[in-house]
């Protein structure tokens, strides 16, 4: 009897991990790129984009990730315009020397838009505790030396409230990793989607959690393990920078 | 929009098919918020006050434990309990129990961290003088350390309990009949609305969770300003 998970079925869970990894890394990216706009704008001194901003951040925190996935995968796909749709629908492919790019299923841009702009809101406002968590005097030295308020920010107040907000923003990335294994119910093929299809196949329920459960561990444990050496080498800089 | 009854659709997504079959929709997400809120809150501050007052082996295996089930996703402790619960307990477990059972193991390991974290910030001092005044350990720790706690892990409690809410929508992968299995049952059914039927889950969530925060806000401020002219 074998207990074993066979090599196809294994393949098909570090598929899966790709899946997971590569959409956490796109939608990481392009949600921290948005969430810092978005902590700028929460700033800003024109009312009506900070309380756009803040309203962005309402709506996107308090509803959840399943229903906004829900609603970018079938209402997007109803409100878009049809030829958009089956451009969308079709699959595409830019060949750029060695290099062959295709553009992704629906399945997993939906995935991708909904989880960016879930983690945007949840990026943004760390950025935000960051900005606050410097001080004022701070902002009002800048200004006295005759910095504007955006050179204020890049060189004096985004340095420190990025220091302030890193192990926070780990704790995002996390959510995120963990985040999308909610992309399953709109059918894309990542972990946990993997693992309940290799379940289905094989019957070998306790084999296929456990390994995709594995699996998350030490994505989770790598973000751990990638914020302490950040964290390690920015003192050590620091440190440089002092002597 | 012809031949379409509105009143009983929404009827159906607040209900489900309640007077006549089992609870389901808002109301049921309700419930399942409800009940899990309360075992992830005792799950929680157990588990805080076990971190706080272990030490060396036990200590570590319990922060392993709390940090595992902070590190799987909730759809994946949701397969888990669905499959490993009835092959332990011998019956046939109901999807329902399944999710509460996830849900207030996640949340109570997110929360036993904020309550330990609590604890630790009241401070050695208040705990050495509970016992020089004669009180034991757990005295010291019920009648002191605790109620201090209490009022610096609060918001965590809410935004925890927050996130609950929106995980339940999860239950929707085991085939719970919650608000959001029935919205997408409809979606299903009707294929013309999809923007439209999900903005309004959307809204509804919104609502849940908002008037939520509002609601602990509003108890919390007003429990601070007590507590400040009790002084």
């Amino acid at each position: 009897m074998q207990t074993w998970l066979e090599p196809k079925y294994f393949a098909w869970l570090e598929q899966g991990l790709v899946v997971t990894l590569m959409l956490s890394v796109g939608a990481g990216l392009c949600a921290t790129l948005l969430g810092f706009v978005l902590a700028i704008a929460r700033t800003a001194q024109h009312a009506a984009i900070a309380r756009a901003a803040s309203l962005y951040v309402f709506a996107f925190r308090n509803s959840p990730l399943l229903v906004q996935l829900l609603f970018w995968y079938f209402g997007a796909a109803a409100l878009l315009p049809p030829d958009w749709m089956t451009w969308l629908n079709t699959p595409h492919a830019v060949a750029w020397g060695p290099i062959a790019l295709r553009w992704p299923s629906f399945e997993l841009f939906a995935g991708w838009l909904g989880l960016t702009c879930y983690t945007t809101a949840f990026i943004g406002e760390e950025f935000r505790a960051g900005m606050r968590g410097v001080s004022h005097a701070q902002e009002q030295a800048a200004a006295a030396l005759g910095m504007g308020r955006y050179t204020a920010l890049r060189y004096v107040i985004l340095p420190q409230a990025l220091r302030i907000a890193t192990p926070p923003l780990a704790g995002q990335y996390m959510n995120l990793v963990k985040n999308s294994s909610l992309t399953m119910a709109i059918g894309v093929a990542e972990l946990s989607y993997m693992s309940r299809q290799v379940d289905t196949e094989t019957f070998k329920t306790f084999q296929a959690f456990g390994i995709a459960t594995v699996f998350y561990v030490l994505t989770i444990a790598a973000i751990e393990v990638a914020l302490v050496v950040w964290q390690r080498s920015g003192n050590r800089a620091l440190q440089r920078g002092r002597a | 929009m012809s031949g379409f009854d509105w009143l009983s659709t929404l009827r159906y997504l607040l209900l489900g098919p309640f007077p006549a079959g089992p609870l389901g929709g808002v109301a049921l997400t309700l419930a399942l918020s409800a009940t899990s809120a309360v075992l992830a809150a005792l799950i929680g501050l157990a588990g805080g006050v076990a971190l706080a007052m272990t030490r060396g082996i036990a200590h570590l295996a319990l922060t392993a434990v709390v940090a595992f089930f902070r590190a799987i996703p909730v759809l994946m402790l949701i397969f888990w309990t669905f499959f490993l619960m009835p092959v332990l307990l011998h019956v046939d477990v109901p999807g329902l129990a399944t999710v509460v059972c996830a849900l207030a193991l996640i949340g109570g390991a997110y929360l036993s961290h904020s309550v330990h974290a609590g604890i630790a910030s009241i401070g050695r001092g208040q705990r050495d003088a509970a016992l020089s005044l004669g009180l034991t350990g757990w005295q010291a720790l019920r009648e002191v350390i605790l109620p201090q706690a209490v009022r610096v892990m609060m918001p965590s409690f809410v935004n925890q309990w927050v996130s609950l809410v929106k995980d339940t929508s999860l239950a929707y992968i085991v085939g719970v009949p919650e608000f959001t299995f029935l919205a997408n049952q409809l979606n299903n059914r009707l294929m013309v609305y999809p923007a439209q039927i999900f903005l309004f889950v959307g809204v509804v969530y919104l609502l849940l969770c908002g008037s939520l925060q509002w609601l602990a806000n509003a108890l919390l401020r007003k429990d601070a300003s007590a507590y400040g002219s009790k002084r």
